[in-house]
């Protein structure tokens, strides 16, 4: 993957990919952590099977901009909820928070309606995942 | 064992302490924290090339001091892409269910600018953590083996970290990464080879060593799977600080890490200027390249403010 002409848009960000709940699949956001990375994230990836806490303890602790869920389970609607309400109750209630997988249509203006900013599946284009990410984060900077 | 009641780690405040440090460009920079005269917390070092094993080792350190009560911090380096600056910050995994402990904090970061196995304005951010009353300090530098260093003059203890498939490298580090190492490990000593180069590197030091009153480093064999190894590898530390404390001159020390983060500082401003020079700049004979490049420097302290 070669980055794209001129500053790369994600430069200085800093993005926590991470795995909530129970499912086992981390290929996708391996691949997204991949992809901010060569748009100039620094990429921090949190492993498998972790907790809305524990991700917005890591969030608080790397000062992260970002926080991306990764989440096949069908559990995106609670584990958003949960890390959103942890990253506030942590002291970081700024950080955006995006979420990405087998996400139903249905469920998107729920989880909008939570604050997410962002909502991919695996149909998007990797390059336009990190438009957005990048147009996200440079909306209302903190 | 630290039973003196202090305030909870405020893991939002120094989150974000440490994030406005290491985003400090020039000038802010300058006027970060001050190196406190006496290091309130212990600093360890580990380096060493890639994939021996740092930051498992980091893990079974940091998992010992918290056993015994102390409140560790540890910061790990990885390094960044030197076309997008982009970096994947992986060392946190390998610390398992340590990284959930009450008493750690960890930060994850990109080397950036920095050449030597640390990243821009580590300095300050130690300091900014040792305004937490952290007992401990561990620094994992970037693995690059013999260009990593500059983690010498932020620590007290320097750990090298081999591993039996490094025997080619150790040719190649006796005249640097090997002189600046307090305790050096051999890790992965399961493998097969790990006794001869333990020999080898014991070899070495002693052509060096001649002096009766330099500290001579222990090689020590270390394995993930025998706690016994990490045990003796935490009573080697505790060694060097035990030693360390009549003889080492903390004036010294603390000069050096100044220097340190002096050089660091200006290094990261004259990438900048570099690239801010019109290209034809670079026509032109070296001398005026370096004129133009002083008459930029000298013009910050006006610029400033």
């Amino acid at each position: 993957m070669t980055a794209t002409a001129g500053t790369p848009v994600l430069r200085g960000r800093r993005i926590l990919v991470a795995k909530p709940g129970l499912d086992g699949h981390d290929v996708g956001a391996k691949v997204i952590a991949l992809a901010l990375r060569d748009a100039g994230a620094e990429v921090i990836y949190t492993g498998l099977r972790k907790s809305p806490e524990q991700i917005a303890r890591v969030a608080v602790e790397e000062g992260v901009d970002a926080v991306g869920l990764s989440v096949l389970s069908g559990s995106h609607r609670e584990l958003a909820a949960d890390t959103i309400d942890g990253l506030r109750r942590a002291g970081a209630g700024h950080v955006r928070v995006f979420v990405g997988g087998t996400i139903p249509a249905e469920d998107f203006e729920y989880l909008r309606g939570l604050g997410v900013r962002g909502i991919y599946t695996s149909a998007m284009p990797l390059e336009e995942v990190v438009a957005s990410v990048a147009q996200a984060l440079a909306e209302r900077s903190p | 064992m630290s039973a003196a009641p202090r305030p909870p780690l405020d893991r939002a405040a120094l989150g974000r302490v440490l994030t406005r440090i290491a985003n400090a460009g020039d000038p802010a920079a300058w006027s970060g924290p001050v190196a406190p005269p006496a290091r309130g917390a212990r600093r360890i070092g580990l380096t060493g090339p890639p994939g021996t094993g740092k930051s498992t080792l980091v893990r079974a350190l940091a998992a010992g001091s918290l056993a015994q009560g102390r409140r560790v911090g540890v910061i790990a380096v990885d390094p960044s892409s030197p076309y997008t600056l982009g970096a994947i910050l992986g060392d946190r995994i390998r610390m398992g269910e340590v990284a959930d402990h009450p008493e750690l904090f960890f930060r994850s970061l990109a080397s950036r600018s920095a050449h030597d196995g640390l990243a821009d304005n580590l300095p300050g951010m130690l300091s900014a953590m040792e305004r937490h009353d952290f007992d401990e300090l561990l620094v994992e530098t970037v693995g690059t083996g013999q260009a990593d260093v500059g983690v010498r003059a932020l620590v007290d203890c320097v750990v090298l970290v081999l591993m039996p498939e490094s025997g080619d490298q150790i040719q190649a580090m006796k005249a640097g990464i090997l002189e600046i190492a307090d305790v050096l490990v051999v890790n992965k000593a399961d493998l097969p080879g790990a006794a001869r180069i333990a020999a080898e590197v014991k070899d070495t030091l002693r052509l060096r060593r001649s002096r009766a009153w330099e500290w001579v480093p222990p090689v020590l064999l270390a394995s993930r799977d025998d706690a016994d190894s990490c045990f003796a590898l935490a009573r080697a530390i505790d060694a060097r600080f035990a030693w360390r404390g009549d003889a080492d001159d903390e004036t010294a020390r603390r000069r050096a890490g100044t220097a340190y983060h002096a050089k660091s500082l200006l290094h990261q401003r004259i990438e900048t200027l570099l690239g801010e020079l019109p290209p034809e700049t670079f026509d032109l004979p070296l001398r005026e390249v370096h004129r133009a490049l002083v008459t930029r420097l000298s013009a910050d302290p006006d610029a400033v403010d």
